[in-house]
């Protein structure tokens, strides 16, 4: 038991010494952090709130007002606090799309992998269908049936979402159930349920994390695309993908209201995705970053 | 090999099967229509003679089985929001269109991801890789409307060089209707993501692939560096540019509703966003069937493709892992 956390902790000491010597994921690390900060005190930061409309003050260009540094949009709210709240919108609906992606997949996955029969074809053919079919469409389908909002899009986007999960948590299971440590714990007597959650969820955790960080901007890229389209968030939520999408008729003039907004998709993505690839690298050495 | 292409068909089949099933139920479990009353009263009988009309009035199943056998024959039904028309004419109308869009991108972005990553290879750390793996990775993290939105604002916007939107209808075209000013920036914005995919995988392959044996060989026996690359290093370095291919061209289906979307073009993505909005089930319906269709005949495609480039690939053949 001893031996299992020293090696444990010296893995995880090893990976922090790898993600640490990568530029890019630090600076992923830094620009998800300022987007994480941004999100949860979007209260104290934004000067006013997301949904104060000042009638007199429309459309304003940034620096036009002292009280509006970014400017205004088409309704007249101020665009900075638009800007900040976006940030929550984004966090919110990708941060729980994936936790509720890890805790359908992750066991589903796990079951079909482990105990096979009958319970593994069903989930393999339930995953054959939805790859069948590109994700985007089928979470604009489940939001044509369900109606936009904030939490249909949770719910749309996570039906889809798991089923990664799923995929690569059933993948791992197979593989690693048929590896020595796992005939020693049955050996020894260890219950089934014993050996899937002692012995091999922790060993396939790696790959499922790194899906997981992954997934994280493939959701804020579907939450922000879907409200660009009309399909996402409803109003007075500020979304960075709907304030893009408003910002298609006034471009010509006020291109401050499509520059900042596309500007934040941007860096939180690219952000995402640097610290998932560096988690990637730093958790999974021995997969070779090849593309 | 006929084999297997006849099973994967089979396959496409019930898939197709499945997929619409669950849309044709997940569209009728949810109380509210259409012709719900949300937007205005309707007097009961009018509403029965409507319901009636569009067969909403039988069970659900029977409603699917009257679907499905006439949309084996290209039948789709008549689009709510459009009354006048038929599914299928107002899907083989903006379909022309999407294609459009789509093959020039697939054309731009193969072109010139094929030719950055050749040129990236073969001058390693130059500042044109470097200049070609930063923009790939920016091209596959940041979405495709925000990068449309970027070229509007640089190239209509502030240049004023380009229109901002529209397709094909901007007047200053290289032949009839067709490669209009207005072409270039949806196609550049839409082309970007794949070409910068192709562009790494080109680039990955050709360095995996210099550094073999047989290129060296090949090398010192005295070929022309000409013959060294289109012989041993390109023939080889296909197969993963296929694999980019098949996985970039089913992808194009959707990044062709925000392009559509942002640059106003009258596509099959647009009347994919409409119908969904307005709850349009036969456009939904028929909508999806055809991406479902050609999402899975791409793949096969590429499988396909593969036997071609690499025979050592045997399709149905079993394999180990």
């Amino acid at each position: 038991m001893s031996n299992s956390t020293t090696t444990r902790r010296s893995f995880l000491k090893d990976a922090i010494r790898r993600f640490s010597q990568n530029r890019l994921a630090l600076i992923g690390l830094f620009l998800v952090g300022f987007i994480l900060f941004l999100a949860l005190f979007a209260d104290l930061l934004s000067p006013f709130a997301y949904d104060r409309v000042y009638f007199d003050r429309v459309l304003l260009m940034p620096f036009d007002h002292p009280e509006h540094p970014l400017g205004t949009d088409e309704v007249g709210r101020d665009y900075l606090s638009r800007l900040i709240y976006g940030a929550r919108t984004s966090m919110l609906v990708s941060l729980s799309v994936q936790m509720i992606a890890l805790l359908i997949g992750l066991p589903i996955g796990a079951l079909a992998g482990y105990f096979g029969g009958a319970l593994d074809f069903v989930i393999s053919r339930i995953i054959d269908i939805m790859t069948a079919f590109p994700a985007l469409l089928f979470t604009i389908l489940i939001i044509s049936v369900l109606g936009g909002g904030m939490l249909t899009i949770i719910v749309a986007l996570s039906i889809s979402s798991w089923i990664v999960i799923a995929r690569i948590t059933r993948a791992q299971v197979l593989t690693l159930r048929e590896q020595e440590y796992c005939t020693a714990a049955r050996g020894i007597g260890a219950s089934e349920w014993r050996i899937l959650f002692r012995h091999l969820i922790p060993n396939a955790m790696s790959p499922i994390l790194i899906a997981v960080s992954l997934g994280i901007p493939t959701a804020i890229f579907a939450e922000a695309g879907l409200s660009f389209l009309g399909l996402g968030v409803n109003d007075p939520i500020a979304s960075w993908g709907k304030m893009v999408g408003a910002s298609n008729a006034y471009v010509q003039v006020y291109w401050h209201l499509a520059l900042l907004p596309t500007l934040a998709i941007a860096l939180t993505m690219l952000g995402f995705s640097f610290l998932g690839d560096g988690l990637r690298d730093a958790l999974d050495p021995k997969q070779k970053i090849r593309v | 090999m006929l084999g297997y292409i006849c099973g994967r068909i089979l396959a496409l089949m019930m898939i197709l099967l499945a997929v619409s099933v669950i849309v044709f139920s997940l569209m009728h479990s949810v109380p509210g229509g259409p012709f719900d009353e949300r937007k205005g009263r309707l007097p009961p009988a009018a509403k029965a003679n409507i319901l009636k009309k569009y067969g909403l009035d039988q069970p659900v199943w029977k409603q699917y089985i009257n679907y499905m056998s006439h949309a084996v024959r290209f039948d789709f039904g008549i689009p709510y929001q459009r009354p006048h028309t038929t599914v299928a004419k107002l899907i083989s109308k903006s379909w022309a269109i999407t294609v459009q869009v789509g093959l020039t991108t697939i054309v731009v972005a193969f072109g010139f991801g094929i030719l950055a990553g050749v040129y990236a290879a073969y001058h390693q750390n130059s500042w044109i890789d470097t200049l070609v793996t930063f923009v790939s990775s920016l091209g596959v993290t940041v979405p495709n409307f925000v990068v449309a939105m970027w070229l509007i604002l640089v190239f209509a916007v502030s240049l004023d060089w380009l229109p901002m939107g529209g397709w094909g209808s901007s007047g200053q075209c290289l032949i009839d209707k067709y490669f209009c000013t207005d072409w270039i920036l949806p196609v550049v914005a839409y082309a970007i993501a794949p070409m910068a995919i192709v562009a790494r995988y080109t680039r990955a392959s050709i360095v995996e692939v210099m550094g073999e044996d047989y290129v060296r060989t090949a090398r010192a026996k005295g070929l022309s560096e000409v013959k060294v690359m289109r012989k041993h290093v390109f023939r080889n370095a296909q197969i993963p540019m296929v694999t980019a291919l098949g996985t970039e061209i089913p992808n194009l289906i959707t990044g062709s509703i925000f392009i559509e979307s942002t640059f106003r073009i009258n596509g099959l993505g647009k009347y994919f966003v409409t119908s969904t909005l307005n709850r349009d089930y036969p456009m939904i319906m028929a909508t999806f069937l055809l991406v479902a269709f050609l999402w899975g005949i791409l793949y096969l495609l590429t499988d396909i493709a593969y036997t071609m480039i690499d025979p050592r690939v045997r399709l149905g053949a079993k394999s180990l892992s």
